[in-house]
C-alpha cells in the first residue's frame, strides 16, 4: 500500500470514528429503498395488467428485456455515481479533519519548541546584565536590554500566532457570561497607564451610564479592549488626546476609540484586519493585534471597522450585541 | 554564609542552556544547586540530596515531566519537597492539573527571572 493509500485508509477510518456508524449502510439502504421499491411495484402493476406469458414471445419480448436490462444498468451506474461523490465528500471531509490535527499538533510542538530556547537566552542575559558573570558596562548594558526586547517581541509573536490558530480552528473555550465593559475597560486603562504616562497622553473616557452589559468572554473581552487602546496609543503623537467611548445604542453596545494619529491612507484600510498587515513597520507589533481583535469581536457576533484618512487621525468601531437573543440564535 | 545555611536546590532540566542560566541565577542568589538533565537522574538525585525545592521542567522528552511530579509527589522521602514546574505549554485548566499532581507552583516560559526568584523565596519561606 503507497503512502496515498496508506494516509487515506487513516482518513476515513478518523472520519468513520467521528460518525460513530458506517455511512455507506445507511446510503445503500436508502438508495434500494429509493429505486428499487417503486421499480417493483411499477413492474408489478404492469404485469398484473398486462401480462402474459405470450408477451415474452416475440419482439415485444425482446424489446421489455432490453429495457429491464438497460434500466439495470442505469440504475447501478447511478448508484455508482452517488456512491462516488459520497466518498468524495468523506475523504474530503476526512483530509480537513487530519490536517487539522497535524496543524495543531505542529502548533503546540512549534511553540514549545521556539519557547524553550527563548527562556534560555532570557535568563542568561539577564544573569549578565545582573553583573553575575563580571561587571558590564553602559554601553553592554544598552545592548542587552535591546536584546531582552526583541525576545519579549518574539514571545509576543508566538502568543499571537498561537491564539489566532486556536480561533481559526474553532478551539477557542469562549466562557460567556454577563459581563460590565466599562468595569473591563477601567481595568485595561489601569494596565496602560505606564504606557499613557510615559507618552504624556491624555485619555478622554465618554462612559454613557455605570454598567453596560455584554453577554461574552470577559478575558476576550478585554482583549479587544488592551489591543485597541494599546494601538491608539502607539499611533497618537506625545502629549496627544485618545477619545474613549462606551455607549448603548438601541441593542448594540458601542465602543470607539478615536486617537490623533496620522491616519490610515485609504488603500491599506481594507487591508487593515489581515494577518501580519503593518501600517508602520517602525513602531512595535506583530501585525496580528487587529486579526485577533476582529476574530475575538466576530465571535461574539459583533462588528468592528475603522474611519479614517491620512493626517486626520482614526476611528475604531466596535459594536456588540447586548441582547442575550442574538448570541444565542 | 556556611555552606549548610544556603538551601539547596534541585533543577531537573534537559536543555544545557537553561540548566547554566538557573544555576548561575540561584547560585549568585545565595543557593546551592544540584542539577540533573534527565527524569530518571532527577528522582534518583532527589532522593540521595533531599533538597529543600525541586525545579522540574515539564517538558522532558517522552512525558518525562509529569511521571517525574508523580514519582515525587508519591514518594514518602520525596513528597514533602516543594516542586516549582517550568513549562512552555499554555493549555487549560494547566495549573489546576499541575496542583492535583503536587506541584507548589509553575511558571510558563520564557519567564521573569526576579518574579522566579520571588516565588522561590516565598516557598521557601513557607517550607
Amino acid at each position: 500500500m503507497d503512502k496515498k493509500d496508506k494516509n487515506s485508509q487513516i482518513n476515513l477510518r478518523l472520519v468513520f470514528q467521528e460518525l460513530k456508524e458506517n455511512p455507506y449502510k445507511k446510503f445503500n439502504i436508502a438508495f434500494s429503498l429509493m429505486v428499487v421499491i417503486p421499480f417493483l411495484v411499477f413492474t408489478y402493476l404492469l404485469a398484473g395488467r398486462f401480462f402474459s406469458f405470450d408477451i415474452l414471445i416475440g419482439n415485444i419480448g425482446l424489446i421489455l428485456l432490453i429495457s429491464f436490462f438497460i434500466s439495470v444498468c442505469g440504475f447501478y451506474v447511478g448508484y455508482k455515481i452517488l456512491k462516488n461523490i459520497l466518498n468524495k465528500i468523506i475523504f474530503y471531509a476526512a483530509q480537513a479533519k487530519r490536517s487539522d490535527q497535524i496543524k495543531s499538533t505542529f502548533v503546540a510542538t512549534v511553540s514549545h519548541e521556539l519557547k524553550n530556547p527563548l527562556s534560555s537566552v532570557k535568563i542568561n542575559l539577564y544573569n549578565i546584565y545582573s553583573g553575575f558573570i563580571g561587571e558590564i558596562n553602559k554601553d553592554q548594558k544598552h545592548i542587552i536590554e535591546s536584546c531582552q526586547n526583541t525576545i519579549e517581541r518574539i514571545n509576543r509573536l508566538i502568543n499571537d500566532l498561537l491564539d489566532l490558530h486556536k480561533i481559526e480552528a474553532g478551539a477557542v473555550d469562549v466562557k460567556r457570561k454577563l459581563c460590565d465593559i466599562i468595569k473591563i475597560s477601567e481595568k485595561q486603562i489601569i494596565e496602560l497607564d505606564a504606557a499613557l504616562n510615559n507618552k504624556d497622553i491624555v485619555l478622554a473616557k465618554e462612559f454613557q451610564g455605570e454598567v453596560l452589559s455584554v453577554w461574552g468572554d470577559e478575558d476576550k473581552l478585554s482583549r479587544v479592549v488592551n489591543n485597541l487602546l494599546s494601538n491608539a496609543i502607539k499611533f497618537t503623537p506625545d502629549k496627544g488626546k485618545i477619545i474613549f467611548r462606551l455607549y448603548k445604542d438601541e441593542k448594540f453596545i458601542k465602543m470607539e476609540y478615536v486617537d490623533m494619529g496620522p491616519g490610515i491612507p485609504s488603500d491599506k484600510i481594507n487591508r487593515l484586519f489581515n494577518k501580519f498587515e503593518r501600517l508602520d513597520s517602525e513602531k512595535e507589533g506583530t501585525g496580528l493585534g487587529l486579526a485577533i481583535t476582529k476574530d475575538i469581536v466576530e465571535m461574539h457576533r459583533g462588528k468592528i471597522w475603522v474611519e479614517s484618512s491620512l493626517g486626520n487621525g482614526s476611528r475604531f468601531i466596535v459594536t456588540l450585541p447586548s441582547d442575550l437573543r442574538v448570541i444565542t440564535r | 554564609m556556611e555552606k549548610s545555611d544556603k538551601k539547596k536546590i534541585l533543577i531537573i532540566e534537559d536543555e544545557k542552556e537553561m540548566l547554566l542560566g538557573l544555576s548561575t541565577l540561584l547560585k549568585h542568589n545565595g543557593y546551592s544547586t544540584v542539577a540533573a538533565y534527565d527524569g530518571t537522574f532527577g528522582i534518583n538525585l532527589a532522593h540521595k540530596e533531599n533538597p529543600d525545592l525541586i525545579i522540574l521542567d515539564l517538558g522532558l522528552p517522552a512525558g518525562g515531566g509529569i511521571f517525574v511530579l508523580k514519582s515525587l509527589s508519591n514518594s514518602v522521602s520525596t513528597n514533602g519537597i516543594p516542586i516549582l514546574i517550568l513549562t512552555a505549554q499554555q493549555e487549560p485548566d494547566l495549573e489546576e492539573r499541575l496542583k492535583q499532581m503536587g506541584a507548589a507552583g509553575y511558571f510558563h516560559k520564557p519567564f521573569d527571572p526576579p518574579a522566579l526568584l520571588g516565588c522561590i523565596k516565598n516557598i521557601l519561606k513557607d517550607a
